[in-house]
């Protein structure tokens, strides 16, 4: 399930996904997005809209990139962010956390 | 309006879950109400995906989400429901051991049983940026009455099915139709596209609403267009703000159900933690669990069947097979 957004959004970030996204759960890192896996309901709005394709549906991936982009993205969620105690877990909405300045290392 | 409400089942929520829950209902002679946050009926499939075609409804080789929306109606209709459009479920009671729900704009609705079919949430439109404060003074979110824009400057903000829709009905009813989309691409099916470009619409991409401006009384009367080559003003009495919604289980969380997640915890009878309330469609969870619309027909049924035998233990919980009876618009007693 889920989709994820790869490293082709770095730099890129012009936020049309986050526009369209019905459940506010494409989040806000220092240097690209990343989707909440266990929010998204994979509408795939996002990947509509994404001028880089860089929102893509990880079931639509090759096995091999889906293992690398898969985790990278959900790092975001379930890793230790710099300047941070715990791992964000589920925010439940990207308005109600706002933009973070930081990457999962 | 704000009359109590008394029916044997209330749906909350009237995507396909719903709507065939509502039907259900009707077919074994329950009164039923339908609540819903927006004002048209369909849940996701209407407010996301009316033109896209579906392939996987029993029976129906290809269907598009406005043809599945209006026959799920038709058979709803046939229960003949009290229909609650706007109003978001907001608390739940126990009056006497029988749940009591209130809406948002205040409405309490007394049924013997609840059934939540609430998908991903209450939907509510994106609000266009920067200019809250408008409802009802010419903005809008919702077309309700096409009428009212008849001979009206109109601006459509949105580039998706809804806001080409509304802007092709707009076209011969408004002195004027302007259409603002913040991208150059649109995201609505490709014919409406055709259609409005063709039109007398004015199309105007890369544009975003950088102001309204109300008139003496209060009301619209033009609005500012953020283009690459500046800002223009246009004459607009009426504003369709048509940027897609956003869901939320919101109110739904504070019930007390048992919640997995972004989901109600169901049994295989479609029953939540909470006594007399029912679940069904994509808002339901357990094991093994499917996020389909026809998953959710079956668990519409499930539950409905069910409740009814909560309502009346003496009842069966099989309804029957609807090819035995004529299934008619009107009920026994209406006239
Ligand atoms: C782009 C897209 C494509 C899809 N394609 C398919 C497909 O091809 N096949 C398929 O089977 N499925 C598809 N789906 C999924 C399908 O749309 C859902 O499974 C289905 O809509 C779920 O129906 P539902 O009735 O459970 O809930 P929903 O359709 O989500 O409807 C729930 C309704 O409940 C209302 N509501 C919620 N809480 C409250 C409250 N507190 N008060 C009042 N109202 C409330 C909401 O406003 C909403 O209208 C797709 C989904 C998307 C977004
Ligand atoms: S639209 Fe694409 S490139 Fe832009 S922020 Fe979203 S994922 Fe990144
Ligand atoms: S697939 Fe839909 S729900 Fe998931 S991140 Fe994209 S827009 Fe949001």
């Amino acid at each position: 399930m889920t989709h994820v957004i790869t490293d082709a959004c770095v730099d890129e970030k012009d936020a049309s996904c986050m526009e369209e996204c019905p459940v506010d759960c494409i989040y806000e890192g220092g240097s690209r997005m990343y989707i909440h896996p266990g929010e998204c309901i994979d509408c795939g709005l996002c990947a509509e809209v994404c001028p880089n394709g860089a929102a893509v549906a990880l079931r639509l991936l090759d096995p091999a990139a889906a293992a690398v982009h898969g985790p990278a993205n959900d790092a975001f969620f379930t890793r230790v962010l710099p300047g941070r105690q715990a791992p964000l877990g589920s925010p439940g909405g990207a308005s109600r956390l706002g933009p973070l300045d930081v990457d999962p290392s | 309006m704000n009359e109590p409400l008394t029916v044997d089942l209330l749906v909350v929520g009237a995507g396909p879950a719903g709507l065939f829950a509502t039907f259900c209902a009707g077919f074994r002679g329950l009164s039923v109400a339908v609540m819903d946050a927006l004002p048209e009926l369909g849940g996701q499939v209407g407010a996301m995906y009316p033109e896209k075609a579906i392939l996987d409804i029993a029976g129906m080789p290809a269907v598009t989400g406005r043809d599945l929306v209006e026959g799920l109606t038709g058979q709803a209709m046939t229960a003949r429901p009290h229909l609650l459009l706007g109003h978001t479920a907001q608390t739940l009671a126990y009056e006497d051991g029988t749940p009591v729900v209130t809406s948002d704009q205040g409405q309490t609705v007394r049924a013997a049983a609840v059934l939540v079919t609430g998908g991903i949430g209450a939907f509510t439109p994106r609000p266009l940026p920067g200019c809250t404060g408008y409802e009802g003074r010419g903005l809008s979110y919702f077309v309700t009455d096409l009428d009212d824009l008849t001979d009206r400057d109109v601006l459509v903000v949105g580039g998706g099915d809804s806001a080409f829709d509304w802007a092709l009905a707009a076209v011969g009813r408004a002195r004027s139709v302007t259409l603002a989309h913040r991208r150059d691409t649109f995201r609505a099916h490709r014919a409406t596209v055709d259609k409005v470009l063709a039109s007398e619409a004015q199309v105007c991409t890369r544009t975003q609403v950088a102001a309204l401006h109300c008139g003496p009384d209060g009301r619209i009367e033009s609005a500012d267009l953020k283009g690459q080559d500046g800002i223009r003003r246009i004459k607009a009495q009426r504003v369709v703000a048509a940027l897609g919604f956003t869901a939320s289980l919101g109110p739904l969380e504070s019930w007390g159900m048992n919640l997995d997640g972004r989901h109600i915890a169901v049994d295989s009878h479609m029953a939540t933690s909470l006594p007399r309330v029912f679940a069904a469609g994509d808002i339901t969870a357990y094991p093994g669990k499917v996020r389909l619309i026809a998953v959710g027909f079956g668990e519409a049924a499930t539950a409905v069947n069910n409740a009814a035998t909560v309502l009346d233990p003496a009842s069966d919980l099989f309804p029957g097979h609807s090819t035995e009876r004529h299934v008619s618009t009107t009920r026994e007693g209406d006239s």
